[in-house]
């Protein structure tokens, strides 16, 4: 494999996962806020800013509804918009279009030409649900495709490796993002952690809700929700999931199995284990402090990744 | 009897000073297209606009696209237009057809030979000397060089058209990176999709397996000691007009793309730049111009190239398809002498005529030229894509004197043909909503490999979209159809 297709490939993994992360966030959010039962602190305001946040739009006020929306979703001016993301992973996918699957070619640009063509007028007024049902439904066939398509070798591991540790960084995005509204609201006086309606849209916007409610059969609260979402190995939106999942496809491409503590199959190793080992209550009191370092590791992991395989 | 009170073809109008393929004089449909017209009239208008929409949407799906850049703008993406009529040509027809451009692929690969080794031609004044020599296309770096198989021209597009006597003349020659065969396998797919019952009736050749004999054709002239040749496509890149066809070709060869920048030359040998350190490079299959392949020999601003090339080129180490330095024979001035080409290299008569050709360079057919602007077609010899071409009997007077002071100032640059009358197809219009009479043109892909010569069976079937114009290019508002040879 050319090392600037591997660099397509893995960038192109990365941004399908985040286009979809940004769509289901912003969605969830949003629609769930509309009947929320603390209405005095939960105006409009609150939820986009809260969208903004965790978009990384840090240089607009969530004054006017319809310019967040367009902000977030289809302006193509703002480089971290979810149309100008999907945008670079299908300029990617056709940088690599050879190594991938006609198959897997055609549901990326089918997508981008569907969100391409998708009205600015209708997305703002009437089609905010539609839009980013639409992004979610076409990631999972891309998803599919990628699976079902393409011959599982280093081609398609970098992809995974890819979208993987996007998923990290956005599931931690997303836990801040939430942590972070949760603490305004108690800061207006709301004793948040005994209510269960904070706790389940976080769960929503990791796509979480239905598997935490199969796994603990009962409503969701604080610990529950962290332990869930940040431990447990079955669930595939949780952080010990994605890390796994790094190591999984990190090792297809990567076979130094020596102990090096310098080597990415080290580092990924032992964030793993961390993780395996990990129980809520030694965390409890420095949950940032987790995603913090977390976070870092991987972005570590994954400047170490584009230096030695991706660069040309 | 036949029940098309409402066919879709029935306000076909014919092009009447032209030769309508598809139509004797009389509107009667001609034998070859006899069942296709049946078919198309069982269609009701509601039936096929449906039909020619999701086939636009699959090609953009698909990407079957090319980029238009304007200046200050995001590039506009646009599909080729595809025609759903297909165009035929009778087993006959086709044989004479293919015979013909073997042949002058042969001649034109031996002349290339020659004119970079003994130059016999050029002492037997068969071929003027100073055409080739001040032919910027003619690159003393492939002087008394050999490539493998004494193979110059791969890959070659050869442009024919029918004229108003329902004979094919050829148009031009296309030897240096010819592109459109990706067309022709997706305009034949997507046809087959929406159109199937087409295929009921009449039986057409299949070209699917264009890209195996492709990759065929390209291991059969490996550089000597290698075994099994790793192969690469390379491309300028994804913001290249052609970069859809460029990546089509790798796919369906199994390939790799490559762009200048993965590959480098060390010790004369090319590698590519891969995960796992660099790996041998043997055939390429190189859509990049002469020009820009290689900057310590061409072009020295080429971003596209990959240095040393040539030398590892010159040392036997990597092939290069086409060879470099091809450029000179299908320079539209040497076109007026493949004729005499051929009967010097292989003593035959040609089977295909050549349309008739004014040197503006000589004396005496340049005058003719100046005097009669209005009735030629003026071409300069080094351009493609249907760019600097003027039609006398569309210009202006102004434009004509304009024309003529091009001409002197630099006469090697121009040569001049008579007008041809493009043969007509019936093509589906969407602003009439009605089937009109449109221009067409044929280019046949021939691929030379070591023992082997092969033309794909069809080719890509251009047309001029815009009502009377000439100029099929896609560059120029053209579109294409699928191109069936009877079986």
């Amino acid at each position: 494999m050319l090392s600037r297709v591997a660099n397509n490939l893995y960038w192109m993994g990365r941004y399908i996962e985040r286009a979809e992360h940004f769509a289901r966030y912003s969605k969830e959010i949003y629609f769930s806020s509309l009947d929320a039962p603390i209405m005095e602190t939960y105006d409009r305001k609150f939820v986009l800013e809260s969208m903004l946040y965790m978009t990384g739009i840090f240089d607009m006020e969530a004054d006017v509804e319809k310019d967040v929306l367009f902000k977030i979703g289809l302006d193509t001016e703002n480089p971290n918009s979810i149309i100008s993301i999907l945008n670079v992973a299908r300029e990617n996918a056709r940088g690599a279009r050879n190594a991938i699957s006609t198959d897997l070619w055609e549901a990326i640009n089918k997508y981008y030409h569907l969100v391409n063509n998708y009205s600015v007028e209708t997305y703002i007024s009437t089609g905010f649900y539609d839009l980013t049902q639409i992004i979610l439904e076409q990631t999972s066939i891309v998803q599919g495709k990628i699976s079902g398509t393409l011959l599982h070798d280093e081609e398609w591991a970098i992809i995974l490796v890819g979208m993987h540790i996007e998923r990290v960084i956005q599931v931690i995005k997303i836990i801040n993002s939430k942590l972070h509204d949760i603490y305004k609201i108690e800061l207006a006086g709301h004793p948040v952690t005994e209510m269960s309606f904070e706790w389940t849209t976080m769960l929503r916007c990791t796509e979480s809700f239905d598997m935490n409610r199969k796994f603990y059969r009962s409503i969701p609260n604080r610990e529950q929700v962290l332990e869930f979402i940040m431990l447990n190995p079955q669930c595939p939106r949780s952080i010990a999931h994605s890390v796994n999942g790094i190591q999984k496809y990190l090792l297809k491409l990567d076979s130094d199995d020596s102990i090096d503590s310098r080597s990415i199959i080290y580092k990924i190793g032992k964030l793993c284990a961390q993780y395996k080992y990990l129980t809520f209550e030694e965390f409890e009191n420095d949950i940032y402090g987790l995603l913090n370092s977390t976070q870092d590791l991987v972005m570590e992991i994954s400047s170490e990744l584009e230096k030695k395989y991706l660069s040309f | 009897m036949k029940n098309s009170t409402n066919g879709i073809l029935d306000s076909y109008i014919l092009g009447n000073t032209h030769y309508d393929e598809v139509y004797t004089g009389s509107k009667q449909p001609r034998d070859h297209y006899a069942s296709m017209v049946e078919r198309f009239n069982q269609l009701s208008l509601i039936d096929f606009e449906r039909i020619n929409n999701e086939v636009k949407t699959a090609f953009l799906n698909q990407g079957i696209t090319f980029a238009v850049y304007a200046e200050d703008k995001k590039p506009d993406e646009r599909i080729f237009p595809f025609d759903l009529f297909p165009r035929i040509i009778p087993n006959e027809e086709w044989q004479q057809l293919e015979k013909g451009v073997i042949q002058r692929n042969r001649a034109i690969n031996l002349f290339l030979h020659d004119i970079y080794h003994q130059k016999k031609i050029l002492k037997d004044k068969v071929v003027p000397a100073d055409l080739i020599f001040s032919s910027k296309n003619y690159l003393k770096e492939m002087v008394d060089f050999s490539p493998e198989a004494g193979i110059y021209t791969h890959i070659s597009g050869t442009d024919l058209i029918k004229h108003t006597n329902g004979q094919y003349y050829i148009l031009e020659d296309n030897l240096r990176c010819p592109s459109g065969v990706s067309y022709v396998l997706s305009n034949r797919v997507a046809l087959k999709k929406s159109l199937f019952e087409l295929f009921d009736k009449l039986k057409t050749k299949a070209i699917y397996n264009y890209p195996e004999h492709l990759l065929e054709m390209l291991k059969s002239v490996k550089p000597k000691n290698v075994d099994n040749p790793t192969i690469v496509v390379v491309t300028p890149g994804m913001y290249n007009s052609a970069y859809f066809e460029h990546s089509f070709l790798a796919q369906k060869m199994g390939v790799q793309l490559v762009e200048g920048r993965d590959l480098f030359v060390e010790k004369d040998f090319v590698y590519m730049k891969t995960i796992y350190g660099p790996i041998k490079v043997d055939v390429i299959y190189r859509r990049v111009d002469d020009e820009f392949i290689d900057p310590l020999c061409f072009r020295k601003d080429s971003m596209l190239g990959v240095a040393g090339l040539m030398n590892a080129y010159r040392a036997g180490n990597v092939t290069l398809a086409n060879a470099p330095g091809t450029g000179v024979a299908d320079d539209k001035a040497v076109y007026h002498y493949v004729p005499d080409i051929i009967k010097y290299y292989l003593n035959e008569t040609p089977i295909l005529n050549n349309v008739e050709t004014f040197h503006c360079e000589n004396e005496s057919e340049g005058k003719y030229v100046l005097d009669n602007i209005d009735k030629l077609v003026v071409k300069p010899v080094d351009e493609s894509g249907g760019y600097g071409i003027t039609i006398g009997n569309r210009l202006s007077k102004d434009e004509i004197e304009e024309v003529k002071v091009r001409i002197k100032s630099n006469p090697r640059k121009y040569i001049a043909q008579p007008i041809m009358s493009l043969s007509v197809h019936a093509t589906f219009i969407e602003e009439s909503k009605e089937f009109e009479p449109r221009h067409i043109d044929l280019r046949t892909f021939c691929l030379m490999g070591k023992d082997s010569e092969y033309v794909l069976k069809g080719g890509l079937t251009r047309v001029a979209l815009k009502k009377g114009n000439l100029i099929v290019n896609s560059s120029q508002g053209g579109g294409s159809k699928d191109t069936w040879v009877l079986d």
